[in-house]
């Protein structure tokens, strides 16, 4: 078992609020529990081994929105995801009239994967201080502003901790 | 007086004209609030002003309002506190109010203002010294000439109802933008807004206010200084750190006024200096130099080393034997960077001192002797004529100096070794890092002879130097970086073409109609500065996109450098490769950050001249005919600056969308829309007042997106406008969908949207778009004359679309 709380430190900081680190195993169960999970995934998810990781989180049931160009990585790939920009993602998410990428309406736990650290922060920032959605975060760095988050790992580290979590879901 | 009755006394207000006698005085009170009956007479007088001239603070509020029922302000706040007043800090998070009373979104909303009016206001106080300065030389008198224009200045003209001619004019169209920014910013006050919407109303009005400031700074310059006049022939300038040839003295000039440096040109010619000395320049003074005395063109006085990233490369390279600075944009350590490798500083302006003695009262000579033998690392000058001697004076004789003692800059051989092995591999620099660069692996990677990860950083970094600040070891990353990608350097040799100024009345003239109709795709304007996500090739690859697809790309500012860094296979840049003429498939560079006015302004006149709308003091009409009828999109693919905000702020209340890389969203606000909230996309039609249904676009004033991948399709799709007819709404489909398949893999999914007729469906897809028509979204389908028979929302062609209901011919 990796653990992915131990380096919680930041370079600067957003205030009184910060996410809460978690482990592997507890987000995944998190994610299982969820009615109307949303996988958010970034651009970066291209680079590196991070895509065949984000395509078996999908294959459980859980759709995704593919922020960026990240949606080139989804095509053929028989997962749920569609393209949105994730400014508007952060804005519509927390609107009761927003149907949802599907039609089937409001999400109850969004999870963020491949992000540029400093954005995701600012969409979370936003999340975090104008609704009351539960954010989660799973990326390579500490995301102070998610409800709770992975510590700050190197890529090594991080794909071990996703394969971990795949295993728990 | 006090036994006088409300009968008795006379308001100046109601005395409209005509002769009126008092007879008893001492029954008589004159009330008199103010003259405002003989200022408007004045301008009656003067010219027709227009139903809205020099709006006060809350004089466009209901066009704002407007925007931001659809448009609506999305906060994502930079800290959860506030520590403004002696109350707080206050914690905010959730939105709760602080003990002022204000909350998350009211404060976020005054931050975004307040960085607004910052960036206005540096435009403006860059104006104002210009002006002084000019007027100074020229006169109050001296004619303003932008070129081949009638409408000399769209912008002052549509906010203040002013039509400038004379460097003297501009006098109060300043007096004007001055004013309004010491309201706005009195609103900053603690205890001053209580709604956010309204503190977002007074953002929009900073950022008009800087269109009119920015464009009053360049219309100066352009007039006095020679500068091209809406040129499409403006020359090529050499651009890049390899193009510097530091066999030569090297004089460098950073920042943004050009006022003291045209000085420094004069004097090398007139002293035969100019193939002596390198003259080179960062930022937007380097755009200026190049186009100082070009009008008719010629070859620029000038080479330009680049934008704000490059600053503490080119100072830490060594190369510079002087620098001046003037003002905007140059880093807070120049002073230190410059003095451990003795290169004097000489600083013009009274924004940015450096803590420096002022010796503008003080002989060349003696200044020369102080900093030659380095007794003082530098001066304040504000006599340009002296700045104009001394800075190449010194240049020569640093030159010689510098040799002498071996001033050494980037590490040798040995010394990168030594730095990159006693990297310890703690990461702190990459968490410093604002762009997360993984500098830990290149130096490891560096350690074992391979520089390449470094040399791919290189383009990446912004040469900020927070990485070294952080490094417990002490190691100067940028040295590191800048020594290893020194092959790379050499190569960055491009070309920029020079500011023209403005689009001129005879191009919108030929131009307007395939812009309003759609036929000519969009426009594209990429701008702002230098703070990119993934490099400064991103802009290259955006504007070689949209200019092979006919859309029309004009640059400015850092921007208009950084474009002009990269080539193609046939070792040609994008300024060589396409015109630069007012047309579809153009590349036009408008110039400098206070050229930024010429794009609203082209908007504007589109407005003017095609549609023959009177533009004088008439901001909100003109603002709703751009926002319903002119295809165009900002990018600030970099944008780092207050300055930035303010130019993105006042595109957005004149209906500009505008797309900011992903660092934009750390300005706090966007202003986005929600494309399934059909309530919100109508409009009237001005023929007969009635509700009429508009496609969702553009779906955002203020956005920002993760890659130029992804903003490929964005920018296509938010060219779409209702006036669009047939042929252009099948032509900006087409980009729209090419796009999102080339970039995003995928049919966008929200396409049939804007589709009107099957005359909008792209000609070469039209059969295979019909039967996704009928089999996803159910709408009825002739096949034998392939034509949609039920199913688009009513969007009719020919209506006129209006946000405003004074507009419209019945209401
Ligand atoms: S301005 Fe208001 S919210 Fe900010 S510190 Fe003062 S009391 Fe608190
Ligand atoms: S100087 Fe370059 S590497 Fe260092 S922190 Fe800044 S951007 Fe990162
Ligand atoms: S902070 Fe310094 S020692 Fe640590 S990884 Fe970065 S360069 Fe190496």
């Amino acid at each position: 078992m990796v653990d992915v709380t131990k380096n919680l430190k930041v370079y600067t900081t957003y205030g009184p609020k910060s996410a809460k680190a978690i482990q592997p195993n507890v987000a995944a169960k998190m994610m299982s529990k969820a009615k109307r999970p949303l996988l958010v995934v970034g651009a970066p998810v291209l680079d590196n081994g991070l895509l065949e990781r984000a395509i078996k989180i999908a294959k459980t049931g859980i759709p995704v929105a593919a922020t960026g160009h990240s949606m080139t990585g989804f095509v053929g790939k028989d997962v749920d995801a569609s393209y949105i920009n994730i400014h508007s993602l952060g804005t519509f998410i927390g609107d009761p009239n927003w149907k949802g990428l599907d039609g089937d309406g409001q999400y109850d736990l969004i999870i963020v994967l491949a992000h540029k650290k400093y954005y995701i922060n600012q969409v979370l920032s936003g999340i975090k201080n104008f609704t009351s959605l539960r954010t989660l975060s799973i990326d390579r760095h500490y995301l102070q502003n998610a409800s709770m988050s992975f510590g700050n790992l190197t890529p090594e580290v991080h794909l071990e901790a996703l394969d971990e979590l795949i295993e728990n879901l | 007086m006090s036994g006088m009755t409300k009968e008795d006394r006379i308001y100046m207000s109601d005395l409209n004209t005509g002769v009126f006698s008092i007879d008893e005085l001492e029954n008589v009170q004159i009330t008199i609030g103010s003259i405002v009956g003989a200022i408007e007479q004045q301008m009656e007088e003067e010219k027709d002003v227009g139903p809205n001239s020099k709006p006060g603070i809350a004089g466009l509020r209901n066009w704002d309002f407007k925007l931001f029922d659809r448009y609506e302000p999305v906060y994502t706040p930079m800290c959860d506190q506030c520590c403004y007043c002696t109350f707080g800090p206050c914690d905010l998070s959730n939105n709760k109010k602080g003990a002022c009373g204000i909350n998350m979104e009211g404060h976020n909303a005054r931050e975004f203002m307040l960085r607004v009016i910052t960036g206005a206001a540096a435009h403006a106080g860059h104006g104002r010294h210009l002006l002084h300065h000019l007027i100074g030389i020229y006169g109050k008198d001296h004619a303003l000439n932008v070129g081949p224009s009638n409408i000399i200045a769209p912008n002052t003209q549509t906010v203040t109802g002013i039509i400038p001619e004379t460097l003297g004019d501009m006098e109060g169209v300043l007096d004007y933008v001055e004013e309004q920014l010491t309201q706005l910013l009195a609103t900053v006050h603690a205890g001053q807004e209580g709604a956010a919407i309204d503190y977002e109303s007074k953002a929009m009005h900073g950022g008009m206010i800087d269109h009119v400031g920015m464009e009053v700074s360049d219309i100066i310059q352009i007039s006095c200084l020679d500068f091209p006049k809406a040129d499409p022939e403006a020359p090529l300038a050499d651009i890049g750190m390899g193009c510097i040839d530091s066999t030569k003295p090297v004089l460098l000039v950073i920042g943004h006024n050009v006022a003291a440096i045209t000085n420094i040109i004069d004097y090398m010619e007139e002293h035969d200096l100019a193939d002596k000395i390198e003259l080179a320049g960062l930022c937007c003074t380097a755009i200026d130099m190049t186009r100082y005395k070009m009008e008719g063109g010629g070859t620029p006085k000038a080479k330009i080393v680049g934008s704000l990233a490059k600053e503490l490369k080119m100072i830490r390279s060594g190369a510079p034997d002087v620098i001046v600075v003037d003002e905007q944009c140059i880093r807070g350590d120049v002073l230190e960077e410059a003095q451990k490798l003795m290169m004097p500083v000489i600083a013009t302006n009274d924004k940015l001192m450096y803590g420096l003695p002022d010796r503008s009262d003080d002989s060349v000579d003696t200044i020369l002797e102080d900093l030659t033998s380095g007794r003082e690392p530098g001066a304040v000058i504000f006599d340009f004529d002296k700045v104009g001697e001394l800075a190449p004076r010194l240049a020569q004789e640093m030159s010689v100096i510098r040799k002498e003692k071996g001033i050494k800059a980037l590490p040798t051989e040995e010394e990168f070794k030594e730095l990159t092995s006693r990297c310890v591999h703690c990461l702190a620099c990459e968490l410093a890092c604002p762009m997360n660069l993984p500098i830990s692996d290149a130096m490891t990677a560096a350690e074992g002879g391979n520089i390449e990860p470094f040399e791919i950083l290189h383009d990446k970094c912004i040469a900020c130097g927070r990485c070294e600040q952080a490094c417990p070891k002490d190691i100067e990353v940028v040295n590191v970086i800048e020594k290893a990608a020194q092959k790379i350097i050499r190569e960055e040799k491009g070309k920029m073409r020079a500011g023209r100024g403005q689009i001129s009345d005879p191009e919108i003239r030929e131009e307007g109609v395939n812009l309003v109709m759609g036929t000519t795709p969009g426009i594209v304007a990429m701008v702002g500065c230098s703070n990119y996500p993934d490099g400064t090739k991103d802009l290259y690859r955006i504007a070689d996109e949209m200019l092979r697809r006919n859309f029309i790309v004009v640059m400015s500012g850092c921007s208009a450098m950084d474009l002009g860094m990269y080539k193609d296979e046939y070792g040609e840049t994008l300024y060589e490769k396409y015109p630069a003429k007012f047309l579809k498939g153009n590349l036009i560079n408008v110039g400098s950050c206070v050229s930024n006015s010429h794009i609203t302004a082209t908007t504007i006149k589109v407005a003017a001249i095609f549609a023959q709308r009177d533009i004088t003091g008439n901001y909100d009409e003109i603002a709703d005919y751009v926002l319903n009828r002119v295809g165009a999109v900002g990018v600030a693919w970099g944008a780092y600056s207050q300055k930035a905000s303010s130019i993105g702020t006042g595109c957005n209340r004149l209906g500009i969308p505008v797309i900011l890389g992903p660092h934009g969203s750390k300005y706090r606000r966007a202003l986005i829309a929600k494309p399934y909230d059909t309530d919100k996309w109508n409009a009237y039609d001005a023929r007969n007042g009635q509700t009429i249904d508009l496609p969702p676009a553009p779906e955002f004033l203020l956005i920002t997106a993760e890659t130029v991948e992804e903003m490929m399709p964005m920018l296509a799709k938010n060219c779409i406008r209702p006036s669009d007819n047939n042929m252009g709404r099948m032509i900006k489909l087409t980009h729209y969908i090419e796009l999102s398949q080339k970039y995003l893999g995928v049919m966008p999914d929200d396409w049939h949207v804007f589709v009107r007729g099957e005359t909008d469906l792209p000609l070469a897809k039209r059969v295979e778009l019909l039967k996704i028509l009928e089999a996803e979204h159910g709408w009825e389908i002739d096949w034998k004359r392939k034509k949609i028979i039920s199913g688009p929302s009513k969007q009719d062609i020919s209506a006129q679309p209006t946000n405003i209901k004074r507009l419209c011919k019945e209401a």
